[in-house]
């Protein structure tokens, strides 16, 4: 026979014990492709240029993530496989066959797993396109006609990238049978992960990663100004690498020391499924830490979609607070601009504010003169008041300044409070930062500060007065009837208007956060789905491995029941541990977010938490049938 | 006599193979094991040995006949009680040992008792004794795939006799084993038979091995060809063994 023929029937033979991988390969080719789809295909355009344009970097920036992912999931699953196949394609061994040759064997099979997965990936891809982008669109709230259109490149390049990863680890397969000895090869299976190092040194690896973590957290907690970007580079390697540590050396440490504690380990079905564990050490430290680290990721991917999309809103209605903002220069131009507004539209509220432009002086610390808007404090009130918005601030002290700032989509400085301002040659401090839209659009134009009356009055002569009259009508959408006779106004009196603004309610400017945020989602579900499925697969290999176990067990007497509980045990263990930890982390990451974009994520984090939960008590049920029928504790009738 | 019979066999019959192309492996078979018996059965490979023995210890149905172990003529007894029965009442030494390569060779000993919800201190205490008498204290921490075949076996012994079963059923208990640990394996079973008053039936096709039995059957054709007690040296049975046997002919190796 043939190596060709003999690969072939090898894979035909062994194709249900490789569906778990096929599967979930193909799933990621699929979620790529999709992806990729965006770009290629006209889905984006309808959001107009800036947005499509935006949206594609964006996707790009996915993609590149998703190729990350789909490096380190094929990494590990063809891992998995490799010791599973090593024993069983080891026996050509006695036949014969050199390592080359079984390692040749093993390439064309695992091409042809690999290339089932692929063409089963593009396939259900080319089919799911418009069923994603309509999905996509939907969570994105964004109204949209979707066809589907057949394009080549995306194909080639999902093709493309997952096939030069995919082949990279076949061939480091390859050369691993090369390398291996018969022995070797014969007992892959065998090897036992007891982890021979030092007790010290594994705990001093776990408290090492405690404190990594911990240091961890605290970076990304940490209040800052501009080095906030920095540390949370830093937060996010420190977190991964402690995690890693953390299992890599509690949970032999932790699982050790339990075995050898007899008193503890021979009661109720301990003895199986703790030296299980122990059994395969590496493979679950390192699959547990993986799954952590990515559910992590993805909870946190949610909840930044979710902050900059609330965020995203809140910017549009704190843009809403006027409809019309007109400047000028004389304190009583109202009584030119409300007749004219009001022969078209009812005003609901409409404010004046007296704006005092100064510079920040003399100051040799800076390079550039800066102007800044000044504000008086009981102006400021009584503009709350009229405008309905809140104003349940102090009244500055002398040497005091309040800034009036606005909301960023994402602002990274965590502590804006306690610096100096310089007005007009003199220092002051800086209080409290607040986001009321009391100027409305014009605040994100300018710095502005709120200080008290007599500041107010004192620095008057040293700087340029400006009126701000803003309007609030009652249907803001009815906004264009009144633009022309305004744009008369301002025109025709250039000397005393200087500038006037209207807000378009239904501006499309940023559109692509909601993308953003719907591809957030999505990252969510692949990532949980991905972890889920990492954990799946592991155990529907371990369960292989366990079946000549559990026989013996069932020779010796044991009821199924018996051992069905000692697997339930390691099962959850193993579904637990990877949990518990992401949800403790998860809950810095999320406070870190918190601080970030000044908002409350705690739902957010438990929904997304309970989410993952309810996906991994169901891949919990589904792994422990699937355990039991594999390790021959269920007739499979 | 009846409180020491532990085990009997009235007539058993073994098919295999589906209706029509059935050939009969044991062709009436009939045994009686009395508590502190050494038994062994000894035949040709393919005579049937561990069908029989499989049988026995139900992990196999037989075609016709009974089998009565504890009382109970466990052909007529549920899969839940079949279990409990051989939990509780049998201890296996099999051929390849079976020992869980999971764990170490004290948690593998343990591992019945510990299963069956006895005190962790009685476990350890039961472990650590009979690792003393088979000689394997310091090989406890080691896991199976570093101990040699024979430390295997006599784990895999420890591990039968823990739970103190009524019966110990062992399979070719040498079959892998080389002549210097084989013989550790007998001594070992003869001194628990000897001291601890355990009961084992061993089938086996090497004449050495049986000469350790205080009875041996010789199975052949399906049936019990014949019985042969020990006599006063080992060495003297194991020799009259061997004459049964050649003057039996047939292929026995
Ligand atoms: N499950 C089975 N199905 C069909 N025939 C079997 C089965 N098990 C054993 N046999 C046959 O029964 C005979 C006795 O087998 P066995 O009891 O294993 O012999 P021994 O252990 O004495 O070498 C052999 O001819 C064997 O081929
Ligand atoms: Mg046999």
């Amino acid at each position: 026979m043939s190596m060709g023929k003999l690969a072939l029937q090898n894979f035909k033979s062994s194709f249900k014990n490789y569906l778990a991988l096929i599967l979930s390969l193909g799933f990621t080719v699929l979620i790529f492709l999709n992806f990729q789809y965006l770009v290629y295909s006209d889905a984006l355009t309808i959001l107009g240029q800036q947005n499509a344009e935006y949206s594609e970097i964006l996707v790009q920036v996915v993609s590149v993530v998703l190729v990350c992912f789909i490096f380190f999931f094929l990494w590990y699953s063809t891992n998995v496989f490799l010791t599973k196949r090593k024993k069983e394609i080891g026996i050509y061994i006695f036949m014969g066959l050199t390592n080359q040759k079984i390692g040749r064997l093993y390439m064309m099979e695992s091409m042809m797993t690999g290339g089932t997965a692929l063409a089963l990936g593009i396939g259900a891809g080319i089919l799911t396109t418009r069923l994603f982008q309509m999905i996509l669109m939907a969570l994105s709230g964004i109204a949209a006609d979707i066809q589907f259109h057949f394009v080549l490149q995306p194909i080639l390049i999902t093709a493309a990238v997952y096939l030069a990863i995919y082949f990279l680890f076949v061939l480091k397969g390859y050369v691993s049978i090369v390398r291996s000895s018969v022995l070797d090869m014969v007992s892959a299976n065998r090897k036992n992960e007891y982890v021979q190092q030092k007790n010290w040194i594994l705990m001093g690896k776990a408290i090492a990663g405690t404190g990594i973590l911990a240091s961890g957290y605290y970076m990304a907690t940490k209040d800052g100004g501009q080095e906030v970007m920095g540390n949370v580079m830093i937060a996010v390697i420190l977190v991964i690498i402690g995690i890693y540590l953390l299992f890599d050396g509690l949970l032999p440490v932790l699982f050790q020391k339990l075995a050898k504690n007899k008193r503890f380990l021979y009661q109720k079905e301990r003895t199986l499924w703790i030296n299980n564990v122990i059994f395969r050490m590496k493979k679950n430290y390192r699959t547990y830490a993986m799954v952590c680290i990515l559910m992590l990721c993805s909870v946190t991917a949610l909840a930044t979609g979710f902050a900059m999309n609330e965020r995203y809103e809140n910017i549009q209605h704190f843009r809403n607070t006027y409809t019309y903002q007109l400047l000028g220069s004389q304190p009583d131009l109202d009584r030119q601009i409300t007749p004219l507004i009001e022969k078209e539209n009812p005003i609901e509220y409409s404010t004046r504010a007296e704006i005092l432009m100064l510079d920040s002086g003399q100051d040799a610390s800076e390079s550039y003169q800066k102007i800044y808007g000044l504000l008086s404090y009981s102006q400021i009130r009584e503009l709350a008041g009229l405008a309905n918005l809140k104003c349940d601030i102090e009244e500055p002290a002398d040497d005091e300044v309040i800034s009036v700032s606005h909301l960023y989509l994402l602002s990274l400085m965590t502590n804006r409070n306690h610096v100096n301002v310089t007005l007009d040659g003199k220092e002051y401090h800086q209080t409290a930062e607040i986001n009321e839209p009391y100027l409305g659009y014009l605040q994100e134009d300018m710095e502005y500060y709120l200080v008290n009356d007599r500041v107010f009055q004192m620095l008057l002569p040293k700087g340029q007065v400006l009126y701000t009259y803003n309007y609030r009508i009652t249907d803001p959408l009815n906004y264009k009837a009144s633009l022309d006779e305004l744009d008369a106004l301002t025109n025709g009196n250039p000397d005393v208007y200087t500038g006037r603004i209207a807000i378009d309610p239904e501006n499309k400017g940023d559109e692509w956060i909601k993308v953003a945020y719907s591809v957030c989602v999505f990252m969510f579900l692949v990532f949980v789905m991905a972890s889920g499925s990492i954990l799946f697969m592991k155990l529907y290999n371990d369960a292989f491995e366990e079946k000549e176990r559990y026989g013996v067990l069932q020779k010796l007497g044991y009821q199924r029941n018996k051992l069905r509980k000692a697997i339930s045990r390691e099962l959850a263990f193993a579904y637990v541990l990877p949990f518990a930890i992401m949800t403790l982390s998860s809950y810095f990451s999320i406070h870190a977010l918190e601080k970030m974009m000044n908002t409350s994520l705690l739902i957010l984090n438990m929904v997304s938490v309970a989410i993952i939960l309810l996906f991994f008590l169901l891949c919990y049920l589904l792994s422990v049938s699937m355990y039991q029928k594999n390790a021959g504790l269920k007739k499979s009738s | 006599m009846s409180e020491t019979k532990v085990a009997e066999i009235k007539n058993l019959v073994k098919d295999y193979g589906t209706r029509g192309f059935q050939t009969r492996v044991l062709k009436g078979i009939d045994l009686k094991i009395n508590r502190n018996d050494f038994t062994a059965i000894m035949g040709p490979s393919g005579s049937g040995k561990t069908t029989l023995l499989n049988i026995l210890s139900s992990i196999d149905k037989p075609t016709q006949g009974s089998v009565i172990l504890d009382g109970k003529d466990i052909t007529r007894i549920s899969n839940r009680e079949l279990s409990n029965l051989r939990r509780d009442k049998i201890g296996f030494i099999f051929q390849d040992y079976n020992l869980l390569d999971t764990m170490t060779l004290q948690d593998n000993i343990a591992l019945p008792l510990s299963l069956n919800g006895v005190s962790s201190k009685i476990c350890l205490e039961k472990t650590l004794e009979l690792a003393e008498t088979f000689g394997l204290t310091q090989h406890l921490k080691k896991y199976p795939y570093q101990l040699s075949g024979g430390q295997k076996q006599r784990g895999a012994t420890c591990r039968a006799l823990i739970t103190d079963p009524e019966i110990i059923f062992a399979d070719e208990p040498t079959g892998a084993l080389d002549s210097k640990s084989s013989r550790d394996l007998l001594e070992c079973l003869r001194l628990v038979n000897d001291q601890q008053k355990a009961t084992i039936l061993m089938v086996t096709h090497d004449a050495f091995c049986a000469s350790y039995a205080k009875d041996v059957y010789i199975l052949s054709d399906g049936k019990i060809q014949c019985r042969l007690s020990r006599g006063l040296t080992r060495k003297e049975f194991y020799d009259r063994i061997i004459d049964m046997q050649s003057s039996m002919g047939g292929d026995f190796s």
